[in-house]
C-alpha cells in the first residue's frame, strides 16, 4: 500500500514537482498565504498590543483571547466563515479566519514584551522628558522585540498549520496533496506532501526561535 | 437550534468518541511529561528542547497522514490521531513541567534531603506538590489545545466532533459547524474548570489563604 520506494519514485517524477498543482507552486502559494495573514496580524496586533502594554489598560483582553482562542477549533472557523461568506469570498474568509488564530499569540508576545521590561528603565525613560509617543517608539518598541518574535513564532505554527487545511474548502497550499491524496489513496502523494510541510515548518519557526534569540540580547 | 435538537442524539455520539480520543492523550501525554521533564540530564535538556520544540511546530494534519509511513499504522483511523495528539501534549507539556518544578525552592529541597528524603521521595512528597500551580497551568493548555486539535482527526477518518465541520460545510448547514464549535469549545472549558477545580483540592493550603509557596 505504501513503501518507501514508491515514496522516493513520486520525489523524482518531475510531473509532482511542476505545474499548478505541483510542489513547486503549492509551496510558493503555502508560503504566501501564510505570510499575509501574518502581515495581517500585525497590522492590528502590533499596535494594539503595544497601547495596551504602554496604558497598563486591557490586560483582560490579551488573556481572554489568548485561552478563548485556544479552545477554538481552527477548522471550525474556516468552515463556518467560508458558509457565512459564501464561496466565491473564501480567499478572504481563510485570510481572516487565519489572521484571527494569529492575533491572540503575537498580541500576547507583544504585550508580555513590554510589560516585562524593567520599570526602572520605562521610569528614567519618562523622568529624561520623553513623550508618550516617544517611549513607545524608542523604549517600549525595541525592547518588546524579542518577545514580539516569540509570538509571531507561535502565530505562525497555528497559521502554517490552519493552511495545511485550505484545500478543505476549495483553496489551495501544501494540504492539496494530502486532501488529494487521501481521497484518491495515492499514499506517497499524501507522506511526500505532508513531509514537505513538516519540513518547511520546522525550517520557519526555528528560524523565527533563532531570530527571538539574536534579538534577546538587548537588555 | 433546531438542527441541534433535531440531532441532539448523534452530535452526543460523536462528543462521546471525541473524548475517548482526547482522553488518553491528555493523560497519557501529560504523566510522560512530567516524569519526563523531572529524569532527563540537564545535559540532555538542550537536545530534548530543541526536537520537541521541533515537533511542536508539525501542523497536525500533515503529522497525522506522515506516521503510517514512520511507524506503519494504518492510514485511517484513531491511532495515528491519538498518538500524534499524545507527542503534541508531550512536546507542550514537558517545557510548562520543567518551569513548573525549577520553581521549587532549592533550600526547600535541600531541607528534605537534609531530612532525610530519599530522591523518589522527594519527588513525590516535596517536588510534586510544589509544582502543582505550573503543572496545572500548563495542564489546562494541553487540554484545550487538543480537544480543538483532535477535531482536525476527522479530516483522516476518525467520526469525532470534527466530522460536523466537515459534513456541515458539504452540505452547506451552518448550524451544523457552529454546533461543532460550540461543542468543542464547550469540552474544553469543561477539561479547563475541572483542572483549575482539581489544582483548587490538591494545593488547600492555597486556597486557605496561607502562606503562599
Amino acid at each position: 500500500m505504501f513503501s518507501i520506494s514508491d515514496l522516493a519514485a513520486w520525489f523524482a517524477d518531475p510531473v509532482n514537482w511542476d505545474g499548478r498543482y505541483g510542489l513547486w507552486f503549492l509551496l510558493l502559494e503555502h508560503v504566501a498565504i501564510t505570510l499575509a495573514a501574518l502581515l495581517i496580524a500585525t497590522i492590528v496586533a502590533l499596535p494594539l498590543g503595544l497601547a495596551i502594554g504602554h496604558t497598563g489598560r486591557g490586560e483582560f483582553l490579551v488573556i481572554g483571547l489568548g485561552s478563548i482562542s485556544r479552545a477554538v477549533p481552527t477548522m471550525g472557523l474556516l468552515f463556518a466563515l467560508v458558509l457565512l461568506w459564501g464561496v466565491q469570498l473564501r480567499d478572504v474568509s481563510l485570510l481572516v479566519a487565519l489572521a484571527a488564530i494569529a492575533i491572540p499569540p503575537l498580541l500576547a508576545g507583544t504585550f508580555a514584551g513590554v510589560t516585562t521590561i524593567p520599570w526602572g528603565i520605562r521610569d528614567s525613560a519618562k523622568a529624561q522628558g520623553m513623550t508618550g509617543f516617544q517611549r513607545v517608539r524608542y523604549v517600549e518598541f525595541p525592547l518588546a522585540t524579542s518577545s514580539m518574535i516569540g509570538g509571531m513564532r507561535i502565530a505562525f505554527i497555528q497559521v502554517v498549520s490552519t493552511v495545511v487545511l485550505a484545500p478543505l474548502v476549495g483553496l489551495g497550499g501544501l494540504g492539496f496533496g494530502i486532501v488529494q491524496g487521501l481521497a484518491l489513496r495515492n499514499y506517497s502523494q499524501v507522506v511526500a506532501s505532508s513531509l514537505v510541510i513538516i519540513v518547511i515548518t520546522i525550517v520557519g519557526s526555528q528560524l523565527l526561535g533563532w531570530l527571538q534569540r539574536r534579538t534577546d540580547d538587548r537588555l | 437550534m433546531d438542527w441541534f435538537f433535531a440531532n441532539a442524539s448523534f452530535v452526543a455520539g460523536l462528543a462521546l468518541t471525541h473524548l475517548s480520543i482526547v482522553i488518553v492523550p491528555i493523560v497519557l501525554g501529560s504523566i510522560l511529561a512530567i516524569v519526563g521533564a523531572r529524569l532527563v540530564r540537564a545535559r540532555w535538556v538542550p537536545g530534548v528542547t530543541a526536537v520537541l520544540s521541533a515537533v511542536y511546530a508539525i501542523p497536525s494534519l500533515a503529522l497525522f497522514v506522515a506516521l503510517p509511513a514512520l511507524i506503519g499504522t494504518p492510514f485511517v483511523g484513531p491511532t495515528n490521531v491519538v498518538i500524534a495528539l499524545t507527542v503534541y501534549a508531550v512536546a507542550s507539556m514537558f517545557f510548562s513541567a520543567r518551569d513548573a518544578f525549577s520553581q521549587v525552592p532549592s533550600s526547600t529541597k535541600t531541607t528534605a534531603t537534609a531530612l532525610g528524603m530519599s530522591r523518589f521521595q522527594l519527588f513525590v512528597h516535596v517536588e510534586l506538590p510544589m509544582a502543582i500551580p505550573g503543572l496545572i497551568s500548563g495542564l489546562r493548555v494541553v487540554s484545550a489545545t487538543t480537544v480543538s486539535m483532535a477535531a482536525i482527526g476527522a479530516v483522516v477518518g476518525v467520526r469525532n466532533l470534527g466530522y460536523l465541520f466537515l459534513d456541515g460545510f458539504q452540505r452547506r448547514i451552518p448550524e451544523e459547524i457552529v454546533t461543532g464549535l460550540v461543542a468543542v469549545f464547550v469540552i474544553a472549558i469543561a477539561f479547563d474548570g475541572g483542572l483549575w477545580l482539581l489544582g483548587r483540592a490538591l494545593t488547600p493550603w492555597r486556597a486557605r489563604g496561607g502562606e503562599r509557596v
